[in-house]
């Protein structure tokens, strides 16, 4: 043993530190929590999650890889989605929210630029599923089974995949190129696709239920509603959804000079704007007023800026046509009453406000429904697909998603119901698990310690001038800043996850937080935590918070 | 494994202060302490008064000190402090750092003596007072740092003087430089104490440190109640450098002083059924006259 020095009873090397932690009535622990994005995102995004990637590393492949765990279509998503998520963020009581979309856009496009591929979870399973449709549910849902490596098969009724998207989405706000790679991508995880074929006319329904283990129907709401109006059965009268089809199929359609688009929807402002490239005076008619119109208020901004006539309160009453051509509508003025059922004020026209539209084409944007030839399931409301709360129909098997159950719903609401269906489908053929976990509390603004965030501007997207617009199908946003779009990232607050701020190990006084050698997160040394709460307090994402001992 | 943090670069993190010290959870003099000789390093030799700090860090066998330590008298840890720095010379070693540390009791009004003379003797030896407004290791009897209004056992109805300025006291010895931090602000507080020990002569550091059982707050709220002491103009941060006061931290957004006062239990008979007394004026009058002495 070493000689200790002069008056020195102890070897103070070998002392123990007195173990504060034993003071303790509360326990810090870290606490990964739901951020709202994520919260908010219908296709089930990790939003957080990629954003994180894309600000701390600066990583656009990780991103990538990260946002495409759920999502095979981000570079449409991130063009046509109306991003409930960027509604969510909590920095919205902040400053502005982080634009998520543009940042799920730049991801996508990189994706596509360098070709990078999905991964494979499961190399080969010999259950086959066939998946009707391949709308973003129908997709989505064979994306996620063929991961696991299901041998999935989509019978697509039109020439080519992909839709409504394909053929609903006009080809400024999603060009073609676009989707034909993103849906590449994806067949390379071994899908099978046979287009051209319409289940329950080309091929019985009940053969596919015996030929499968299970059966996907995403067949979305293809058939135009229309209204009950007089004259409607004229030429150059058209439903929404098939004047979108003929254009986006790439025919020419001869709208003439005057258009007129019955409908507030998103539809009708596709229809409208459209409609508006092809050289026509555009009106849009609809019998209430702009703030009960169901389009996304964007939509509406960008069809107002390019010109396109809005007519509230107005109501068709008959098509009017000569010989058999359309040569104007026969409209009438509203005027608005209690709610109705749908909570929106009952349109009630004025007796004598009958007045002349003229038109060469009219476009009856008045809703969708489901084409059920030869597809026989029991239905919600006489209109939707009925489904239980795994996704599953009335026929054993067969599992249904996207806008034929939901009614009339985004891109990304069907890629969240055809990933649903995906693990609904392979639990029920692994025999009942249910894998699902719960997800933990969602966060708010008000549990975060805005203190440490600095405001900076949202990052703006800028669209093409006007003029610009309307002569062409070109992109109405060009290619974004992958820098800009990082510099945006840095705004994502992060809630309810670390991002290494280190608060938290500068502010305990016990040195209670070390950086653990294995992982380097932070952790509690809970021998020395006196459990005072400074940490949880300053934490801005709210990462860490206080609990009674275990 | 995950890189050392951005956001703390230029901030040491060493551990001199080691954990298992007896302060109270929240303590802001502890979290100040060690601030102080992760930013000193190694090199240093502190000299503590008696007072809490001391109390709660240095006790037999294991002290939390991993460097020197030198305990004095409750008067005179700037008298030792000096005495090192002579030693020191005399002996032709060094160079090294002396820290001469002490509660606002010891620094203003037992070791002001000690203190005056070690300035004015021009000891290159960096003071630094942690303020915690109060003889808190005794039993939080008043100090000539309380601050108007606040209760302490011996002003049971609420201090009726005003804070001593100790800051413009240690300048006008002519010392080449004092500053004034708290401990919310880590990276500035590490950066005035580097800068302190690479000048020559004395220096002066005061540190606002919260003391949760004397001021009557929860220990979670150490790192805000600094930070609203900065923005009410109560607590101003600044430089003096050669005589000049520099680098005055501006108040971003400014507070009116109930915030800062009514979370802590020390001013709570200011709020009679949450109505604030004439003293609550009075308290914002001397935050209204630091913001325009200070330009804050």
């Amino acid at each position: 043993m070493d000689k200790l020095p002069l008056g020195l009873a102890l070897d103070l090397r070998k002392v123990v530190p007195y173990e504060t932690g034993s003071w303790r009535t509360l326990m810090p622990v870290n606490i990964m929590q739901t951020p709202p994005c994520n919260h908010a995102c219908p296709a089930g995004n990790d939003i957080r999650g990629f954003l994180r990637v894309l600000a701390e590393k600066k990583d656009y492949e990780e991103a990538w890889h990260v946002l495409s765990r759920t999502n095979p279509l981000p570079a449409t998503c991130g063009r046509v989605c109306p991003h409930p998520c960027e509604d969510g963020c909590n920095r919205r009581d902040f400053d502005s929210p982080v634009a998520i979309n543009s940042a799920e856009r730049a991801v996508g496009d990189y994706g596509l630029e360098e070709n990078l591929e999905h991964k494979k979870l499961i190399a080969h399973r010999k259950e086959k599923v066939a998946v009707i449709g391949s709308g973003p549910a129908g997709l989505s849902c064979a994306f996620h089974l063929a991961k696991r490596g299901f041998q999935v098969k989509i019978f697509e009724a039109y020439g080519e995949p992909g839709g409504m998207m394909r053929y609903g989405i006009p080809s400024y706000r999603l060009p073609n190129y676009v989707l034909r790679q993103e849906l590449e991508n994806i067949w390379k995880l071994g899908i099978d696709l046979e287009c051209n074929i319409k289940v329950g006319v080309n091929i019985p329904m009940d053969q596919l239920i015996q030929a499968y283990d299970s059966i996907f129907v995403g067949i979305g709401a293809q058939t135009g509603l229309t209204i009950d109006i007089p004259g409607q059965d004229a030429g150059n009268v058209f439903s929404g959804v098939e004047f979108l089809r003929e254009v986006n199929s790439g025919k020419y359609v001869d709208v003439g000079k005057d258009v007129v688009v019955i409908g507030g929807g998103n539809t009708a402002m596709d229809c409208a704007r459209v409609a508006k490239r092809l050289g026509a005076n555009v009106s849009v008619v609809y019998r209430r007023t702009r703030v009960e119109m169901p389009a996304i208020t964007a939509e509406i901004d960008e069809a107002m800026e390019e010109r396109v006539m809005f007519r509230y309160h107005t109501n068709p009453v008959k098509i009017i046509q000569d010989d058999d051509k359309v040569v104007g509508i026969l409209s009438v003025q509203m005027e608005l009453k209690e709610p109705d059922a749908s909570g929106r004020a009952r349109p009630v026209p004025i007796p004598g406000s009958e007045s002349v539209i003229p038109a060469d084409t009219v476009i009856l944007a008045t809703g969708q429904a489901v084409d059920y030839d030869g597809i026989e399931v029991h239905k919600r409301d006489n209109k939707w697909i009925a489904a239980d709360e795994n996704l599953m129909t009335s026929i054993d098997r067969v599992f249904a998603g996207g806008d034929a159950v939901l009614g009339l719903e985004t891109v990304s609401a069907a890629i969240g119901q055809g990933t649903r269906a995906a693990s609904a489908i392979e639990d029920y053929i692994d025999g009942g698990v249910e894998s699902r976990l719960s997800s933990p509390p969602v966060i708010h603004s008000k549990d975060l310690n805005t203190y440490y965030y600095n405001k900076k501007r949202r990052f703006q997207k800028e669209a093409l001038p006007i003029h610009m617009r309307l002569k062409h199908f070109k992109e109405l946003y060009p290619a974004l800043d992958p820098e800009a779009i990082i510099d945006e990232s840095e705004r994502c607050f992060s809630c309810g996850l670390c991002y290494n701020c280190g608060n938290c190990y500068m502010y305990c006084p016990d040195n209670a937080v070390k950086i653990s050698p294995k992982t380097g997160l932070y952790e509690f040394d809970l021998d020395f935590c006196k459990g005072c709460g400074l940490c949880a307090k300053e934490c801005p994402c709210r990462y860490i918070q206080m609990t009674l001992e275990k | 494994m995950r890189e050392q943090s951005k956001y703390l670069e230029g901030v040491d993190k060493k551990d001199l202060f080691a954990s298992g010290h007896r302060a109270c959870g929240g303590c802001g003099q502890a979290l100040a302490a060690r601030l102080v000789a992760d930013a000193a390093g190694e090199n240093t030799i502190a000299c503590v008064a008696t007072g809490c700090l001391e109390v709660f860090s240095s006790p037999y066998p294991d002290p939390s000190w991993r460097i020197p330590f030198l305990h004095s008298l409750f008067e005179n840890a700037a008298a030792v402090a000096s005495g090192v720095d002579a030693a020191y010379k005399a002996l032709k070693k060094g160079p090294v750092n002396i820290i001469a540390q002490g509660g606002d009791g010891s620094t203003a009004d037992i070791g002001f003596q000690s203190i005056s003379g070690m300035l004015e003797r021009g000891h290159n030896v960096l003071y630094i007072c942690y303020d915690n407004e109060a003889y808190m290791n005794t039993g939080v009897q008043r100090s000539s740092f309380t601050p108007y209004g606040a209760r302490t056992t011996t002003t049971p109805t609420g201090n009726t003087t005003r804070k001593k300025n100790m800051p413009m006291l240690a300048a006008d010895h002519g010392i080449p430089y004092v500053a004034t931090a708290t401990v919310d602000d880590f990276r500035d507080l590490q950066v005035k104490i580097r800068k302190a020990l690479t000048i020559e002569g004395p220096k002066y550091v005061h540190i606002l440190a919260p003391c949760p059982l004397g001021w009557g707050h929860h220990g979670e709220l150490t790192v805000e109640i600094c930070r609203l002491a900065k923005d009410t103009g109560l607590f101003p941060v600044y430089e003096i450098i050669d005589g000049k006061v520099t680098n005055v931290r501006k108040i971003p957004v400014k507070v009116p002083v109930e915030e800062y006062l009514k979370p802590q239990g020390r001013f709570k008979h200011l709020f009679k059924k949450g109505v604030p007394s004439k003293e609550v004026d009075e308290i914002q009058e001397i935050a209204n006259q630091n913001i325009e002495r200070f330009n804050l």
